[in-house]
């Protein structure tokens, strides 16, 4: 149960958060800040992180999509409709 | 000129002719304004230049000897990109008109242009620093760029070169991007302000859109081409934006307000990749090289701790063997003072001294042996124990680790320390083995020879112990009995014989 909320956690970072908490992690367990059974649960994290990585990295779609601007009209209209 | 001649013969002819001060201005007027061309273009300084409330200017344009009093309308003010002040040299257009309720000729400016360099740089300068001195350029309001966008705005024509130019150069570096277009006019009429509202538009619905950084752009042209981003409706917009913006406006040589007012700027739209994104190759190295470094320093964690048992187990052993150490020493005291005691002096000693001494010595045998007994047997069972539980108990964290790391990479390392943990296991327990075993026969030695010092073994062959029944002490000599008193003497075993003294 902790594990699964565990990974979708990770799931949920940004690319940045996640190769920040990465190299936090790898910094930490390398100036011994962590004690061996937690730089096991922590090896553990900065694997999940890295897959994590790598498939953000993988989901490249080279797309472009188009903001509306008759959208944006539309929306302003409406937030300004309790006025 | 003609007019002018006619004029002055019609005044000769009527001498008597009285003018109201209208007619003469109204004279005037129509004799200046149909002699001069409709048009002039004047040069000249700008001085006095005074903007009324009602929003035309009025100012002087004066050269060395002269001054001729200009006005503005405020419909040919807002047509000058740059503003007017006073000192400057401009080449002004208009016509000369006769204000007549003053009595004053005007020149009426409807365009001006500074004189030397072209009206939109001197419009340009000018903004520019007063945007400086607004503060609009500070680096203390630029914002950060992300430094891995995944969703990007960019703000462009949807029909120029640009949009691909900027599209590819980030799509080439980082792939994993999103990229949002959001069309805008870049040039002509009103395409500032398009754009402001775009900026503003997207900030407001950023928490829906999620963009992470936009790009404002478009190709190269002229200064007019690129006159949008010089515009200041467009900088206050990207100055407001809570998005950080990265200008990619023209060639590498054109510098626009819209360029200083961004958080970062490419030189050109082909560029904006390189500012807005990370290199992908670059990134995925990274990750590699965190990768290395997590799993090499997880080796590194269980190689350490492997030591760290390697080292408990060695003071270990050493505190079992000097325990051993010290025992078997305080043994061999004792045998030793037990062994100057000898035997027959013993015999010589008092009945009470002998027995003292007896029960004494026996006692701290006992105590000594009884303890280094107990202390062995406790170490013994102890001491396996500990190590035991200590072993069990990092194996079964290595083991845990081992399940949980072997979906991984790093197994055949983890296997490898394992198998020598498990030896290092064994390994321990058998030296501790040998050890207590070595020291457990070698305290049976000491017993036994201990055994063989007891004064009273010398009963055994064939020595005795007589005491006077009556007065309890040991009988040395014969005066020491009387005849007919009863003896008690101790043999072998605690066995006792009582005699009667028949002669002496």
């Amino acid at each position: 149960m902790a594990n699964t909320k565990k990974k979708d956690d990770i799931s949920k970072l940004s690319f940045e958060d996640a190769i920040k908490e990465l190299s936090s992690i790898v910094g930490k367990i390398e100036q011994g800040e962590i004690p061996l059974q937690d730089s096991l649960t922590q090896y553990e994290r900065g694997m999940a992180l890295i897959k994590h990585c790598q498939t953000i990295l993988k989901k490249a779609e080279m797309r472009i999509e188009k903001i509306s601007e008759s959208e944006a009209k539309t929306q302003q209209e409406t937030e300004d409709i309790p006025f | 000129m003609g007019n002018f001649a006619l004029i002055i013969s019609s005044d000769m002819q009527n001498r008597a002719k009285i003018y109201t001060v209208s007619q003469v201005n109204s004279l005037i007027k129509e004799v200046l304004e149909n002699n001069l061309p409709s048009r002039l273009t004047v040069t000249g300084e700008v001085t006095n230049w005074t903007i009324a409330r009602s929003g035309h200017a009025y100012f002087d344009l004066k050269d060395e000897n002269a001054l001729l009093p200009c006005v503005c309308w405020r419909s040919s003010l807002s047509k000058i990109k740059f503003e007017p002040e006073n000192g400057l040299a401009v080449i002004a257009k208009g016509h000369i008109e006769v204000y007549s309720p003053h009595g004053k000729y005007q020149f009426y400016a409807d365009s001006m242009q500074p004189a030397g360099i072209g009206a939109l740089q001197l419009a340009f300068e000018q903004m520019v620093k007063r945007l400086r001195e607004q503060g609009l350029f500070d680096d203390a309001h630029k914002k950060p760029l992300p430094q891995y966008p995944q969703r990007i705005g960019i703000l462009t024509s949807e029909s120029g070169a640009a949009v691909h130019d900027i599209t590819d150069s980030i799509h080439n570096r980082w792939p994993p991007a999103r990229l949002f277009l959001y069309p805008v006019p870049v040039q002509g009429e009103g395409a500032a302000e398009q754009i402001a509202v775009a900026i503003r538009d997207i900030n407001k619905r950023n928490k829906e859109l999620k963009l992470d950084v936009l790009i404002v752009g478009r190709g190269g042209g002229s200064l007019e081409d690129l006159w949008a981003f010089n515009e200041e409706v467009l900088a206050r917009a990207i100055f407001d934006s809570k998005i950080p913006i990265i200008s990619a406006v023209g060639h590498e040589i054109d510098t626009t307000i819209a360029d200083l007012v961004a958080d970062a700027r490419a030189s050109t739209p082909t560029k904006a990749g390189v500012v807005a994104v990370p290199d992908m190759q670059e990134v995925l190295e990274n990750i590699e090289n965190l990768n290395k470094r997590l799993t090499s320093q997880l080796s590194f964690v269980l190689y350490s701790a492997e030591q760290q048992s390697d080292e408990l187990s060695i003071r270990l052993e050493n505190s079992v063997k000097h325990l051993l150490a010290d025992t078997r020493n305080r043994l061999y005291a004792v045998a030793e003072q037990i062994r100057k005691i000898e035997p027959h002096r013993l015999l010589a000693m008092k009945t009470v001294g002998l027995n003292n001494l007896h029960n004494r010595a026996d006692l701290l045998v006992r105590n000594i042996l009884n303890n280094s007994q107990k202390q062995l047997m406790g170490v013994e069972k102890q001491l396996p124990e500990m190590m035991k539980e200590m072993l069990i108990k990092k194996r079964w964290r290595m083991s845990l680790s081992f399940q949980k790391v072997m979906g991984i990479k790093p197994r055949q390392v983890i296997s490898q320390r394992i198998v020598e943990l498990s030896n290092l296991r064994n390994r321990t327990s058998l030296g501790i083995g040998v050890v207590l075993n070595k020291q457990r026969m070698r305290l049976t030695g000491i017993e036994n020879r201990l055994a063989g010092l007891n004064p009273k073994a010398v009963l055994k062959r064939g020595y005795s112990i007589t005491i006077n029944k009556k007065t309890g002490s040991l009988v040395r000599c014969p005066k020491d009995v009387q005849i007919g008193e009863l003896l008690n003497t101790e043999l072998a075993d605690e066995k006792y014989i009582e005699s009667k003294v028949t002669k002496k």
